[in-house]
């Protein structure tokens, strides 16, 4: 079963899959790889894609774009936002973003992608003949924590399941690397419809190391579009924009923007007026966004402590890199021209079905490939004053552990709040608020005497998890770290079963499909560990892994979704002594001329595994 | 899973019961993760040069076909990894870990400063009241100094002569004078 690539886009998505050794993006039905990140909501059914774009003029309260830049985000930081896209925010809803669409229930930026999502695995199922394994789906590196779970709860309402969340940047250099096999450091500028990136990367020892990320998640072709919009009213002299008039200007500037790439002026005609753009013109008006981009290129660059001179080369990704005043702009921040051999609109597909393949474990481009990202901003905790104590600074490579101890303020204060805040300000307050959690039932102690260590895990999506404890009494408090401003569980079940495509009926052949899936994946994984270092067995235990394989495979034609799950889990379970024998032989190896006996011993390795259950479960979902 | 230290069932990398990291965990010494000598005097190439064997092995892409276990142990190996170069590419951090065993200051601020030093610290900003600028000119000798200072204590220390018991206090000062030299600058 293959495994895709998505990139889940501002103004479109793709998804692409290695086939024969070869990355490509999937085609629709008028073999176009783009599908425009559109959705209307008619009464009854959902319509996606160019339809949905092109006819927005005519449905503007109905249809949605753009919400990318509501991903994950606070109802109060979009108010401007949701204006300028003329979207009526339901406001009795204070915790995240939703949209009031005329004759249904209001929906979320969540939602709206997740029905994007499920066009394209639609589109994997098509031409695949069957289920995609899992996926890995694209953010910009700048995304922060709330954004990023956001994108995985769109993925989990479509159906998906999420390998990897993959940085942009990350997946285009992929994309260049392997193709060319270049070793050297690359700066990947990445402008797209609404969000901008720069990555510093090294790829050195089949190593693809991110040195550093910067950028600014609300600055875009768009924006263009907007200074465009804005100077062709000015010129045609009118003012009143209303929503069908609104989304009409906008599609004849985008138009416009499209044809100034090549040609030297162009004409936008609105309201029966026709106004003539120069290329000057054009140029003059992005220039202060352009500029904009200059100056998280120059933080990128001093985060990775390189000069722009150290530079081999660099890639554009995104439909706004078209621009030649962009093309300019780059070649003279950085001093050299930029690669543009790759479709900026395929590059991060690319890459991220390129990454989903390495993840099968049997990659047919390139086992050894390791791809090391880095969490885009410092995170935190808000101490005495509103100040923040910064517990992993930005551009840490993922995954990261850290820890710190704190204590109390006041005498006998039994609970202790901690805010978790994702940002580079001095000053809680302009940051962005993660979540909060408290402490509670803390011994009554003078203050500044309880010790409260508060741990944070940042996996490979850049995802955080916050635990706390008080250390003379072993009081503890964990959470997976729900943004502020983000859904619960709850609410995406509810989706999960309100989504149109997900009947009843639907969401039962999907769970059984996915209990299948891992069954097979755990069956598989088994057989082939079996085969390789079944010198690794204990007498008796190849009986019982093959009892429990039989059982497994017996159940796993049948429609019983628990018994394939109870034997799969089963099978973990009496596989772990097995597994943890070849992780400690593997170690071992990697750490041959070390002392390995003794890191092993710090582990307490054999002592936690050989007793250990499994949740096999990629993001827990019992 | 079930956590290695005090037998409670725990779900993710910290166990509800007794706060423990589940293995591989911190205490995995840097050096040894990372295949360099326990010197202060390192090579920063051969450091990463460590580091990338070491993530080719134990990185989550390396197992996201393998069974949970496995996923979720090469997950903590590479924080320590991650967590294990950020310490040895720090010379200050480097030489507490040789010096104390912890990476980071045992207690908040460090140890206590010597009451001579911080009467010089005083004297100091009075010659700055004077004449203004003095007080960082004379922290950056300092720095300078106690650099220097650190640098032949571990000379020593490497060739098998000396200890390592005035480091963290030494670690403290550079602290405290690197702190007014970013103070006065701006």
């Amino acid at each position: 079963m293959a495994n895709i690539g998505i990139d889940l886009g501002t103004t479109n998505s793709l998804v692409a899959v290695v086939m024969s050794g070869k990355a490509r993006c999937l085609l629709d039905e008028t073999a176009s790889p783009l599908l425009p990140s559109a959705v209307r909501y008619d009464d009854g059914s959902v319509v996606v894609g160019r339809d949905a774009r092109d006819q927005a003029a005519a449905h503007p309260a109905r249809t949605f774009t753009s919400v990318k830049r509501f991903m994950g985000r606070a109802p109060a930081d979009c108010v401007a936002d949701a204006a300028l896209f003329r979207y009526t925010m339901d406001e009795s809803e204070e915790r995240f973003v939703r949209f009031a669409v005329p004759g249904r229930a209001p929906v979320t930026p969540v939602e709206v992608s997740a029905e994007v999502l499920k066009v394209l695995r639609a589109r994997a199922i098509e031409c695949l003949f069957g289920e995609p394994g899992g996926a890995v789906i694209t953010v910009p590196a700048y995304f922060d924590d709330a954004q990023r779970q956001a994108t995985k709860d769109a993925a989990r309402i479509a159906g998906l399941e999420v390998l990897r969340l993959l940085n942009e940047p990350t997946a285009a250099a992929i994309a260049y690397g392997l193709d060319k096999r270049e070793h050297g450091v690359f700066a990947v500028y990445d402008l797209g419809g609404g969000t901008f990136d720069v990555s510093i990367l090294e790829l050195n020892d089949g190593i693809f190391q991110v040195l550093a990320t910067a950028g600014d998640t609300h600055l875009g072709g768009d924006d263009f579009d907007r200074a465009l919009g804005e100077h062709v009213l000015t010129k045609a002299g009118l003012d009143r924009r209303d929503d069908a008039d609104h989304r009409e200007l906008l599609l004849a500037v985008e138009a416009a923007k499209r044809r100034l790439s090549d040609a030297e002026e162009a004409t936008v005609t609105v309201a029966g007026a026709t106004v003539t753009v120069t290329r000057a013109d054009f140029d003059a008006l992005i220039r202060p966004t352009v500029e904009r981009t200059g100056a998280a290129c120059r933080q990128a660059l001093s985060d990775a402590k390189l000069t722009a001179d150290k530079i081999d080369a660099i890639v554009l990704v995104g439909g706004s890199t078209r621009v030649p005043l962009v093309r300019t702009y780059v070649g003279a921040l950085f001093g050299r021209a930029p690669y543009t051999d790759l479709d900026p609109d395929q590059v991060v597909a690319l890459g991220a079905a390129m990454q989903a393949d390495i993840l099968t474990g049997s990659s047919q481009l390139s086992d050894d490939l390791l791809l090391l990202d880095v969490i885009p901003l410092s995170l935190g905790l808000e101490v005495m004053g509103g100040v923040v104590e910064k517990f992993i600074p930005r551009c840490s490579t993922i995954p990261f552990s850290a820890s710190q101890s704190f204590t109390t303020h006041v005498d006998n204060q039994t609970a202790l709040d901690l805010h978790i805040v994702q940002g580079d300000r001095e000053l809680a307050r302009d940051n962005r608020s993660l979540g909060r959690f408290t402490l509670r039932g803390l011994p009554l102690l003078p203050a500044g005497i309880p010790r409260i260590r508060v741990e944070f895990l940042v996996d490979a999506d850049g995802i955080l998890t916050v635990s706390a404890k008080e250390e003379h009494t072993g009081i503890e408090s964990r959470i997976e770290v729900k943004p502020s401003y983000g859904l619960s569980d709850d609410e995406i079940e509810r989706m999960l079963e309100d989504s149109i495509d997900n009947a009843e009926t639907d969401v039962d052949v999907r769970l059984l499909i996915e209990a299948r899936v891992e069954a097979d994946g755990i069956l598989t994984a088994v057989q082939k560990a079996l085969g390789v270092d079944g010198g690794l067995l204990v007498p008796g235990e190849k009986e019982v892994i093959d009892a429990v394989v039989n059982a497994l495979t017996a159940a796993l034609p049948n429609d019983d979704r628990k018994r394939i799950a109870d034997l799969a889990h089963k099978l973990d379970e009496v596989t772990a002594p097995f597994a943890q024998r070849r992780i400690e032989r593997d170690l071992t190896l990697a750490l041959s001329g070390r002392d390995a006996g003794e890191v092993g011993k710090q582990l307490g390795l054999k002592d936690s595994v050989a007793r250990g259950t499994l949740d096999h479960t990629p993001g827990g979902k019992h | 899973m079930i956590c290695y230290s005090c037998n409670e069932a725990v779900r993710g990398p910290v166990c509800v019961g007794c706060s423990a990291l589940q293995p591989p965990g911190l205490a995995l010494d840097p050096f040894v993760l990372l295949g360099v000598p326990r010197r202060f005097h390192l090579d920063g190439a051969k450091i990463d040069e460590g580091y990338r064997s070491m993530a080719k092995r134990v990185h989550p892409d390396k197992f996201a076909a393998r069974p949970a276990v496995e996923r979720r142990m090469s997950l903590q190996w590479t924080a320590s990894l991650n967590e294990a170069r950020r310490v040895l590419k720090d010379p200050d951090k480097r030489a507490r870990l040789l010096a104390t065993g912890q990476a980071e200051p045992r207690e908040k601020g460090g140890p206590k400063l010597d009451p001579a030093f911080l009467a010089e610290i005083f004297d100091w900003r009075e010659q700055d009241e004077e004449s203004p600028g003095a007080l960082s000119d004379l922290a950056r000798v300092r720095e300078g100094d106690l650099r220097a200072e650190l640098d032949t204590i571990f000379t020593a220390w490497e060739s098998g002569a000396g200890d390592l018991t005035l480091v963290e206090d030494r670690l403290a000062r550079l602290k405290y004078v690197t702190g007014l030299v970013r103070e006065h600058v701006s």
